[in-house]
């Protein structure tokens, strides 16, 4: 539904912040952005939503290039979630909150409700539909500024380090949240440092090192090859492939660490049935 | 002798009640802890009570005593207990107040009217410990993320503090980033002596450093001690065991009565082990 | 100038202004302009003030062309036109050539304003970047949520101020940070020493010397 070609930006009097990246999204991916701090993962998704023009290139939404579309149009199809969610969160309840987004949109009195009442669903808000946002906890914000890009029924969303700031717990609610979101249909490109989180919960995972795409593929396969130095990249590989890859006897990749540990339980356990006071 | 001793203390915020409830707690002289818990918990609260902005900045109800460096926070000014504890606070860029680097970290000097001959040298120092020197002159709105934090440890260590307290410091970092403050708070306890307090959500980036775990659980110590034994409590008790690193939830599913590992640190030291276990298997499964 | 003392500096531009305050020859007037670019271009800032310089002299050229239809001399109107800008550029030149710590300590020690006061300038310094990439965070993330600039100007108003409220919000949590920051470094004790050399050196007595000279000059020729 998206594609990016050869899109480059430079910041002025800087290096060039993207260089010449290219990049093809389908509906309902699940797409991991990794990368340093300062490798460009923040300039793509802005040039995605339509924040910032590429200055070379294109962004191709559903085959309409988005030079000219506003930020209307591009809301209604993307939907951007930024890592401070408190830096979106203006109203006084939650459901006005979600509300402002189709009240842009000029809808029609039912269909706003209507849309807000879902977005709240899905996140799991209704219950504090009426509660005053900041009183509430971080990660229930988080949630609240997931509700407000759903509100515009979007088929893309993008999130920004999400799982920053957020407890062990939280954080696999909110991974919960965007496996359900993803189930439906809605395709999500997680911006992370967290490479569990990428090895675990996404297929394919987008890699930028200096302004360029350095790898775009599986996420299984970027960790798996003995051959690739992640770090290069800054990123670090997850204990439960570093793992994997040292074990001979599998082969093939793990996708979390409860996974390596089943896996390696079956083969360990072969032994175990016979061993109690067996004789050598 | 103890850095920092909690006393049965209890404290509640005056707003919203919440706090900390009859804590006790050791933190042995250049110890590297780790505090944990869900967002909630207590752990800024635990952090602000060793620098006595609490109770003294938020004011509220609190009993018991916090002892730090043998004095108790509540009879001592902010800025005395200060000396003792460094404090990173988990918003370290609004805690910068200058404009330059060289003033960010003099301002504590100054405001504690140090002689002005004597504070160029102590400023380079703090600035080269944490890797920043030669950026003295620099304007802090110049200044990456990593480095606004990196200048926040230097501006505290610059007053010497024997306690050194970080409160979710690697939350805005890259995986080099924080691996990197790791390492370099790491060096500032092993070389200096300096003990080191963190709060984290992530156990998995302070498991090579740390040697204790502090569980917060509402406002609660919920679990104390040794690193280790902590983290194979967390799991067997079910206290916040959501947050043990992977490798240490993979070491327990595999272990059973006759088949137990060394504490792992790396995935290297996993690896090894289990390979090791695998081909004994092999091994009996041949001979049988 | 950056070798002056920072009070050395905030004399100077004082005194500029007293003379564009006294003189009224439109020449005298853009030959003290020529000098401050040409003081700015060696601190190397010409370049950087550049876009800034050009909007000061439209809105000066404005506010010269203003006056004409009320009966104002042509040479009048241009001087007070160039009157403003030279008062503004010497501001900037101040501002370019000394570092406000510096300027601070000088305040503080020499001029006696309280520590505090002093400090609360250059804190909201500090902070004016900050706030700025804020805003715009703000804004952005409305326009995330399909918010467009109306051409409206009350609708305008009122999408401004949806910004205003979580900045508000922000800018409290980021000051009570602050207050902490500055309780546990003793912000506020009595005596306090300054790191920066603000001392009076030969070269700022011959710059007060030549001050002086030409504002008894400037005086003396009305």
């Amino acid at each position: 539904m998206l594609e990016i070609t050869e899109v480059s930006f430079s910041y002025p009097g800087q290096a060039p912040a993207l260089n010449k990246v290219s990049l093809t999204i389908a509906a309902g991916d699940f797409i991991g952005l990794a990368g340093r701090n300062g490798s460009g993962k923040t300039t793509l998704t802005r040039l995605m939503v339509g924040l910032a023009k590429p200055s070379a290139g294109q962004v191709i939404l559903d085959g309409k290039p988005t030079r000219e579309c506003g930020p209307k149009v591009m809301a209604r199809s993307i939907g951007y979630v930024f890592q401070n969610p408190d830096r979106q969160i203006f109203r006084d309840t939650v459901a006005t909150e979600v509300a402002y987004g189709p009240e842009q949109m000029e809808w029609g009195e039912a269909e706003r409700r209507q849309a807000v009442a879902e977005a709240l669903a899905m996140t799991g808000l209704t219950e504090v539909a009426e509660a005053y946002p900041r009183g509430l906890p971080r990660s229930v914000r988080q949630r609240i500024a997931i509700a407000s890009a759903l509100a515009l029924r979007p088929r893309l969303l993008i999130l920004d380090e999400p799982t920053s700031g957020q407890d062990a717990v939280e954080k696999n609610q909110l991974m919960q949240l965007l496996g359900t979101l993803n189930r439906q249909g809605i395709g999500v490109i997680l911006v992370t440092h967290d490479m569990e989180l990428l090895l675990e919960h996404t297929r394919r995972t987008v890699v930028l090192h200096r302004g360029q795409k350095v790898y775009d593929g599986p996420t299984g396969a970027l960790f798996a090859d003995p051959a690739r130095d992640v770090t290069v990249w800054g990123l670090r590989v997850p204990d439960a492939a570093a793992i994997a890859a040292k074990i001979t006897s599998l082969n093939e990749p793990v996708q979390s660490m409860a996974e390596l540990a089943d896996r390696l339980k079956e083969s360990l356990e072969e032994k175990t049935d016979e061993e109690p006071g067996a004789p050598l | 002798m103890e850095a920092v001793r909690f006393e049965d203390f209890s404290y509640q915020y005056p707003k919203t009640g919440q706090g900390l409830d009859r804590v006790t707690l050791s933190v042995p002289q250049g110890s590297f802890t780790v505090v944990t818990g869900t967002n909630g918990s207590g752990k800024t609260t635990l952090c602000l009570a060793m620098t006595g902005l609490v109770p003294h900045f938020f004011g509220g109800a609190m009993s018991g005593r916090v002892m730090v460096e043998g004095y108790n926070t509540a009879d001592r000014a902010v800025a005395d207990t200060a000396a003792n504890v460094g404090l990173v606070m988990e918003d370290y860029e609004s805690q910068l107040v200058a404009l330059t680097v060289f003033d960010e970290v003099a301002f504590a000097l100054e405001n504690a009217a140090v002689p002005a001959h004597l504070i160029r040298d102590r400023v380079l120092a703090a600035l080269e410990s944490v890797g920043l020197a030669g950026l003295e002159e620099r304007e802090l709105s110049a200044l990456s993320g990593g480095q606004k934090q990196r200048l926040a440890v230097a501006s505290v260590l610059v007053s010497r503090p024997a306690i050194l307290v970080l409160d979710e410091p690697t939350s805005a970092l890259d995986p080099e980033g924080a691996a990197d403050l790791y390492e370099l708070i790491a060096r500032l306890n092993r070389e200096q002596g300096i003990t080191v307090v963190v709060s984290e959500h992530d156990l998995a980036r302070a498991l090579p450093h740390a040697d204790s775990v502090v569980v917060m659980a509402a406002g609660r110590v919920a679990l104390a001690g040794p690193l280790n034994e902590v983290l194979t409590r967390m799991l067997s008790e079910q206290v916040y065991d959501a947050a043990v690193p992977s490798l240490r939830r993979l070491k327990a599913a595999l272990e059973t009565e006759q088949r137990q590992f060394s504490a792992w640190m790396t995935a290297g030291e996993a690896a090894a082990e289990i390979n090791a276990c695998l081909k004994s298997t092999r091994r009996l499964s041949l001979s049988a | 100038m950056k070798s002056l003392a920072p009070l050395c500096n905030l004399l100077l531009m004082i005194m500029v202004s007293i003379w564009t305050v006294l003189l009224w020859d439109p020449a005298l007037l853009a030959l003290l302009l020529a000098l401050e670019l040409g003081l700015l271009a060696v601190a190397g800032q010409l370049g950087k003030l550049a876009k800034a310089l050009f909007g000061l002299f439209m809105v000066a050229m404005f506010f010269a062309a203003i006056q004409l239809p009320f009966d104002v001399a042509v040479a009048t109107a241009v001087a007070s036109g160039l009157k403003m800008m030279v008062m503004t550029v010497a501001v900037l030149l101040m501002l370019a050539t000394t570092r406000l710590p510096s300027l601070t300590a000088a305040l503080v020690r020499q001029v006696r304003i309280p520590y505090e006061y002093a400090f609360m300038f250059t804190s909201a310094l500090r902070f004016m970047p900050d706030f700025i990439a804020e805003s715009h965070a703000v804004r952005e993330a409305q326009v995330c949520r399909g918010y467009v600039h109306s051409k409206n100007p009350l609708k305008r108003i009122v999408a401004y101020a949806a910004s205003v409220e979580p900045m508000v919000l922000r800018a409290i949590t980021r000051s009570d940070t602050m207050a902490m920051s500055l309780e546990l470094r003793g912000f506020g004790s009595v005596n306090r020493t300054f790191s920066q050399q603000i001392a009076f050196q030969t070269r700022d007595y011959l710059m007060v010397g030549f001050l002086a000279l030409v504002t008894a000059a400037v005086i003396v020729c009305r």
